[in-house]
């Protein structure tokens, strides 16, 4: 069920996600232009960032300066997608409401990406680079709706919660 | 909602376990290379445990909560068990980039280094890396306890028994679930 919520703390949330997809995205292509212009201590720092969230498999990343992004091309759609999706956000469900997405939309988005890793995984296929960042693509936009609903959500709780002790101390007892 | 605070901790420290234990383990830790698939996935059990003990609905919140909480555990349990395995570690990742340069790939810059680099670990960078990965887990533990709350939460609360409840408290405002 939709609730209407404070608008400036949807807008807060919004813009420090949206933030944060922007350096997310850019440490992604930073690490190759780093290596590129020689700079290896700092690519290789932001490599080692983002070691424990993709394998970095050299020929499933996209390439930049003659070196690979710092994420496969599948992780680099998921980002991607989350970015797009933090875009479109205040298209789809404005500043002044919070929903989370149905599950079977979720359910729905998330299918190509599984039957492309799990087909990948089991050898069934090898799907080419450009498929592995469309299926991520596909999958990202819909993780915004979920993160900014929780996090807002979250502090919104809190305040509930600190404005019902603070009743309860205030309120004279019998 | 739910007037009282829902117990995070108990549903965050066992999924958080197995999540890092599932991380830090040779062959099986690459699952994380699916978008965080051990944290995401604990993170989302964690909001499902969370929900099967806590009596009320849950709301979005408590799913970023318990899901925060799990990757934080989980950071910290993968960082442990890696502590034996280092130097197995090191030899598969020497190896796999070894045969991705004998098919004509190309090794990222300064990867080389790190695999071939020595086993023993200063406290420093185990600090260092305990830290960045605490802090990458708690966000996409984060979003994967939300998405648990969208997909294992109660939808709605059972109807009351027909006995006279005793003073039951005020309905809780709305929280965010399922859109229609």
């Amino acid at each position: 069920m939709p609730v209407t919520v404070d608008l400036r703390s949807v807008r807060r949330v919004w813009l420090v996600a949206l933030g944060g997809a922007v350096v997310w995205l850019s440490a992604i292509f930073l690490a190759p232009w780093l290596a590129g212009r020689g700079a290896a201590g700092p690519a290789r720092f932001i490599y080692a960032v983002f070691a424990p969230l993709c394998h970095q498999i050299p020929e499933r990343c996209f390439v930049l300066n003659g070196h690979p992004l710092a994420v496969c091309g599948r992780c680099l759609g998921i980002y991607a997608g989350f970015a797009a999706g933090l875009i479109v956000y205040p298209l789809v469900r404005g500043f002044s409401r919070i929903a989370l997405p149905p599950a079977r939309l979720f359910l729905l988005l998330t299918l190509p990406m599984a039957l492309d890793a799990a087909g990948g995984i089991f050898g069934a296929w090898k799907t080419p680079i450009g498929l592995r960042f469309a299926t991520g693509f596909v999958w990202g936009p819909i993780l915004p709706f979920y993160f900014v609903t929780g996090v807002v959500d979250f502090f919104r709780t809190r305040q509930e919660r600190r404005d019902s002790q603070a009743l309860e101390i205030a309120a004279p007892k019998k | 909602m739910n007037p009282q605070r829902p117990e995070y901790l108990r549903p965050a420290l066992i999924a958080g376990a197995v999540a890092g234990l599932l991380s830090g383990l040779p062959f099986i830790g690459a699952g994380n290379c699916i978008c965080c698939l051990w944290v995401v996935g604990g993170a989302a059990i964690a909001a499902k445990l969370l929900a099967a003990a806590t009596p009320g609905l849950l709301k979005a919140g408590d799913g970023a909560v318990v899901g925060a909480l799990t990757g934080i555990v989980a950071a910290v349990v993968d960082a442990v068990v890696s502590i034996p395995l280092r130097s197995f570690n090191l030899g598969l990742a020497r190896r796999l980039l070894d045969k991705a340069v004998e098919l004509g790939g190309e090794m990222p810059t300064g990867l080389d280094e790190i695999v071939s680099g020595s086993s023993v670990l200063s406290v420093g960078w185990f600090l260092l890396g305990l830290f960045i990965s605490a802090a990458v887990f708690a966000i996409m533990g984060t979003l994967g306890g939300i998405i648990g709350v969208s997909l294992f939460g109660k939808k709605s609360l059972p109807p009351a028994s027909s006995a006279p409840a005793p003073a039951a408290p005020l309905p809780p405002p709305p929280g965010p679930t399922n859109a229609a």
